[in-house]
């Protein structure tokens, strides 16, 4: 497991020649990324907003180190899926074939192909539940939406 | 935003908060709902999660961000529902460097021993993007941003997400059992009178809210009784006498509902909030601050007195005030009403209260 920051997330506001625009920076350099909510490998199609942060999980099948990308594939309902991964920033890391690994990062739209997962978390979690893991998300969505309508039936 | 939010716009006094285990309790509650729950009017630091008063959480999460300072790190965790910044002091014990300095052979065990635990804890507290952490603390804001500072922290061993997911099957049953069902108050048997004193209480500020906010200018207390969001705070907050029949369970409780809310009417009208006039129905209630007439009325007498010399100079005395009222418009007007009637003019600047007890309108 190897984990990389991306590059300028911490560097941002070391220097600022003027005091508005260190401010400014301090306060990027503050701000927190965005949640990674559970996606299903299945789920992960053209239909996510771009830039949108996410985990998602799969079985890695091939790491092209020339082009950082790394190919997680998942087994759903007798139909195999494929999530293409950027590992530019969590490079270099030990690519161990036929494990399982979690991956944090945001999603990508690039010309002439599917979303790409920017990875900013990448951790090989080989041995780990699958089925269970689906369950869990499962549980949270379902208590989210009921909440949701809860809600929504409060406020009508 | 919280489920069910609008009935506990009032929160519980911060008297009764003991009573309720979320508040003894590290709250294990979703990052999401960590950073959006209503902080205390009454208590800053103590965070509201559906009528819940919440001191302290714990959260396990992704370490996503990380910045060191000198005397802490900053760790940003994400729980998939959120991310929080979490404070972590460095723990001195691991900075301190100063134990191979001494050898003294019968303190040498004690040494190794010593050094074995820094490991350790240097181990668990250092965390990098990635790990798992367990965090355990107080909210705070910090630069319009909600933090936890830590009281204590660790990494989590987690290699093939057993925790994570032992966590997230667990949560939704802690939410349905505990977080979102609403805190029963000082409830059953105990000290019935004190708690029916303090429902009747809670339920006569809400009426009373609920008039002002709807500018409800007459009611019967039936409707009242048919308003959902003042009976399931009536009911829910009530000691149950015990029924002997089932049958009759459902008549029982829309009884003691209805005597409750007559209580707490009684209450408004105590406060001159409410009052009644006996040309009208015998169940119908004016409230106060709506009924225009009667502050027409009172500013009229005031200014038409006002032009008399005796009164030009100190403007009229309240008692003469609500002579005048009760004699042109309602001959039972309590001392209690005319008073929050002076107070509203008074606020709207319609009238100006020259010496005590004194009003003068232009």
């Amino acid at each position: 497991m190897k984990l990389l920051q991306p590059p300028g997330w911490g560097a941002l506001g070391k220097e600022g020649v003027l005091g508005q625009c260190h401010l400014a920076q301090q306060q990027l350099c503050e701000m927190l990324p965005s949640a990674c909510v559970y996606y299903f490998p299945w789920e992960i199609n053209s239909s996510i907003p771009e830039g949108e942060a996410l985990r998602t999980f799969g079985r890695l099948c091939c790491y092209d180190l020339a082009r950082s990308e790394a190919i997680l594939t998942a087994q759903h309902s007798s139909a195999q899926y494929r999530v293409c991964v950027d590992t530019k920033f969590v490079e270099p890391f030990q690519a161990q074939l036929g494990s399982h690994y979690m991956v944090l990062g945001e999603a990508e739209h690039r010309e002439g192909e599917g979303p790409v997962v920017k990875a900013r978390i990448l951790t090989c979690v080989e041995g780990m539940n699958v089925p269970l893991l689906e369950q869990a998300i499962q549980e949270q969505r379902k208590y989210f939406n009921e909440r949701q309508e809860r809600m929504g039936k409060s406020t009508s | 935003m919280q489920p069910e939010c609008k009935k506990y716009e009032e929160e519980m006094p911060s008297l009764h908060w003991g009573m309720d285990p979320v508040f003894s309790a590290f709250a294990r509650l979703y990052i999401k709902d960590i950073k959006e729950m209503r902080e205390s009017k009454q208590v800053p630091g103590i965070f509201f999660y559906n009528g819940h008063p919440v001191r302290q959480v714990d959260v396990v999460g992704i370490v996503v961000q990380m910045k060191e300072r000198d005397a802490f790190y900053n760790y940003g965790v994400d729980d998939s529902t959120g991310v929080i910044n979490c404070v972590c002091w460095k723990n001195p014990m691991v900075a301190e460097t100063s134990l191979s300095g001494r050898s003294s052979t019968h303190s040498l065990t004690v040494l190794e021993q010593m050094k074995k635990l820094q490991e350790l804890l240097s181990q668990k507290t250092k965390l990098e993007i990635g790990d798992i952490v367990r965090v355990r603390g107080h909210i705070r804001t910090y630069r319009q941003q909600r933090e936890i500072q830590a009281l204590c922290f660790y990494k989590v061993d987690d290699p093939v997400c057993d925790v994570q997911i032992s966590r997230m099957l667990e949560l939704p049953c802690l939410y349905r059992e505990v977080y979102d069902r609403p805190f029963q108050g000082p409830e059953e048997g105990q000290s019935g009178l004190e708690d029916q004193n303090f429902s009747i209480n809670m339920l006569h500020e809400k009426v009373k809210g609920f008039l002002l906010e709807n500018k409800i200018q007459t009611f019967y207390q039936q409707e009242l009784e048919t308003i959902d969001t003042l009976v399931s705070f009536a009911d829910g907050h009530l000691p149950s006498p015990s029924c002997q029949e089932v049958k009759s369970k459902s008549d029982c409780s829309s009884k003691r509902i209805h005597s409750v809310f007559k209580e707490a009417i009684r209450m408004l009208q105590e406060k001159g909030v409410v009052f009644q006039k006996p040309s009208s129905s015998k169940d119908l209630y004016h409230v106060t601050d709506h009924d225009k007439e009667l502050l027409k009325v009172t500013l009229d007498v005031i200014k038409e007195d006002c032009r008399k010399p005796r009164h030009a100079e100190k403007g009229c005395h309240f008692l003469h005030v609500l002579s005048c009222v009760r004699q042109s418009y309602n001959p039972s007007l309590a001392e209690v009403v005319m008073h929050r009637v002076l107070e509203l003019l008074e606020s709207n600047s319609d009238v100006v209260s020259t010496m005590e007890g004194y009003y003068m309108a232009f």
